[in-house]
């Protein structure tokens, strides 16, 4: 089986041979810039090292599938006003300024955005991923999400205040952020990508209260992926227990989680409603921090509790060592070998 | 003339239920009623925050009720300020407070800020992605008993070892806490911290008691 169809049939439910393993979040891993040569600051920018990088994510790191659009959740936040910090080689852009921290009158989604910060350049990554790909391995797209977004305009303690004291001042932001996400899926989808994550950090179980999350922040992701034409991920860090459910009832196709959600609590619940789990070994304290053996125990543990496609829990940290990254593909070779010699399957 | 009791209720109330405008009126009744404000920032703002405090870690109340909770008692600290005498305003403390370099995380720092300030320190905040030089500044401008500094990455948390080195070295007195979702207590210890904290609710003790330890050291 390709890659690519493992993959496809995977995110439909259907039966596959192996467990797809990759990250569907981001991989701006310094020892792998490395060993490719395509490195930061060019490999944010140069769609040649970009692509070289999300090449390299297969070919070195041993993903089943690619990444476009850069290393950082900052692109959509930065095209519609915020300015960035500076990136190094270990550490990725930032949000450096909150435009609209006084007022959001002048908020507004720009006919230019995709032709405004890096988009132009995402735009000929893509293209030349697709000619590197063909029909072998699948392409994600990934930006913030709408909330994350709007509290970069705004200022995060803004937007956390205005949730319960400003419902009108929520509602124009996340409807501008909605809309520049609207566009850039759809720019994403049109480019080649085949499925799309959205990373919301900022609206996780550690901010907002699950009865917010409801309210304010389902219904706009719920219209975003109503709007475009491809299948949607949503990736939330932190402890996201208790907002699962409604995640899964916006119509996404899978959830992104880490080690401080429950895992096969989560598989069971995303099932129930047809919905994939991506995850979940710790980026932080396993990957950047563990040694390989933990690593290696950790997928093999997600693996174990059913997780439908192997990843980490999170955006791998920069100085991650890529013998570490390496366990996620080990580990799922392994389940699988030691499934077939135990086990034999009938499929 | 409400009683006392009443009025520290209400003040206490009002912050729990981030009723600004309940916490000012509240706060200028206890004025008319002839009471120490001193009482009120302490019975009733104050204890209303500790009240906030463990309500945040049970998670009854999130990151958008603790801001709103804080604005609350900021509006009956501004009405109760100008009546305080001076020597009741004596601070405990000052601390040079920041998120370090390479780290723009700041919504847990300022809830720390929050508490220190409630809990009577004067905090210098230096906001996020602090170079060690800015901290270095602030010591040599100020007098400082205490240096706080948050980490919300596992990279950017190797960059509080320098930094407490560098506190040390320069101002040997000086206590450092540091805190974050990736630091622990090992951690802390590791790095030569004085204090940790790992949650808002915290704080203040662990500030308290940095700050008498790095005195009688
Ligand atoms: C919100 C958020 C953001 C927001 C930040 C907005 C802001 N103004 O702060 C945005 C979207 C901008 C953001 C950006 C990024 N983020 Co972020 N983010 C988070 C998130 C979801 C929540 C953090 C938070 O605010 N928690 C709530 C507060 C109240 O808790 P707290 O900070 O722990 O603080 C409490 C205690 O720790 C303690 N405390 C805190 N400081 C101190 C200090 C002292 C002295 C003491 C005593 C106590 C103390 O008291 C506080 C109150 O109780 C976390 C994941 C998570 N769920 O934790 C990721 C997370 C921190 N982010 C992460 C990453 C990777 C990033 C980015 C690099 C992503 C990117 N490329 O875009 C950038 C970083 C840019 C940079 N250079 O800093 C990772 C870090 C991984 C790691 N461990 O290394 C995390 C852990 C997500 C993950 N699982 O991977 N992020």
């Amino acid at each position: 089986m390709k890659p690519k169809e493992r993959f496809l049939r995977r995110l439909k439910g259907q039966d596959v041979d192996k467990v797809p393993a990759g990250c569907t979040t981001a991989y701006g891993v310094v020892d792998l810039m490395k060993r490719c040569g395509c490195e930061r600051p060019l490999a944010d920018v140069d769609p040649a090292c970009m692509a070289g990088l999300s090449m390299a994510g297969h070919t070195i790191a041993g993903f089943d599938w690619v990444k476009a659009m850069g290393w950082d959740i900052t692109a959509v936040s930065e095209a519609l006003g915020c300015t960035l910090g500076e990136p190094a080689i270990d550490s990725q852009y930032y949000i450096a300024s909150h435009p609209f921290a006084q007022s959001i009158e002048n908020l507004e989604c720009p006919r230019d955005l995709l032709s405004r910060g890096r988009f132009p350049a995402y735009r000929e990554q893509f293209r030349l991923l697709k000619e590197k790909v063909g029909n072998d391995l699948v392409i994600f797209g990934m930006s913030e999400g709408p909330f994350t977004c709007a509290a970069n305009l705004v200022g995060t303690d803004r937007m956390m205040r205005a949730t319960i004291k400003e419902p009108t001042f929520v509602e124009k932001a996340l409807d501008v952020t909605a809309e520049a996400l609207i566009q850039v899926i759809r720019f994403a989808f049109s480019n080649g990508a085949d499925y799309f994550c959205m990373a919301d950090p900022t609206s996780g179980g550690d901010l907002l209260s699950p009865k917010s999350w409801e309210r304010i922040v389902s219904p706009v992701i719920r219209r975003i992926v109503n709007a475009v034409d491809g299948p949607i991920v949503l990736h939330i860090c932190g402890n996201i227990d208790k907002i699962i459910p409604s995640m899964c009832e916006t119509g996404i196709v899978g959830i992104s989680l880490e080690e401080k959600t429950d895992l096969k609590a989560a598989i069971e619940t995303a099932r129930a409603r047809g919905v994939r789990v991506f995850g979940n070994v710790a980026a932080a304290s396993t990957l950047f921090m563990g040694t390989e053996e933990d690593c290696y125990r950790e997928a093999m543990a997600a693996l174990e509790s059913g997780v439908d496609f192997l990843a980490p829990g999170c955006g791998i940290a920069p100085n991650s060592p890529l013998e570490n990254v390496l366990q996620l593909r080990r580990a799922r070779d392994d389940f699988h070998q030691d499934k077939q010699a135990g086990r034999p399957e009938s499929s | 003339m409400l009683p006392l009791e009443e009025i520290l209720k209400k003040l206490h109330d009002a912050v729990v239920g981030f009723d600004e405008a309940g916490a000012a009126q509240a706060a200028r009744l206890l004025i008319e009623g002839g009471y120490d404000p001193l009482e009120g920032i302490m019975h009733g703002l104050s204890t209303g925050m500790d009240t906030v405090g463990a309500l945040f870690k049970q998670q009854e109340y999130f990151v958008p009720e603790v801001l709103l909770c804080a604005e609350a008692m900021n509006a009956g600290m501004e009405v109760l300020r100008p009546h305080l005498q001076a020597s009741s305003t004596r601070t405990l403390g000052t601390i040079i407070l920041g998120t370090v370099q390479g780290d723009v995380h700041d919504i847990g720092k300022n809830i720390v800020k929050m508490m220190l300030e409630i809990g009577g320190f004067d905090v210098h905040d230096l906001g996020n992605n602090v170079p060690h030089k800015r901290f270095a500044e602030e010591l040599a401008r100020t007098d400082a008993d205490l240096v706080g500094v948050s980490a919300m990455m596992t990279t950017t948390m190797m960059g509080m070892r320098s930094l407490i080195g560098m506190v040390k070295e320069t101002k040997p007195h000086v206590g450092v806490l540091i805190g974050g979702a990736p630091v622990t207590r090992e951690i802390a210890k590791m790095f030569n911290a004085d204090g940790y904290a790992d949650s808002a609710a915290d704080v203040v003790g662990e500030a308290k008691r940095v700050m008498a330890a790095v005195k009688s050291a």
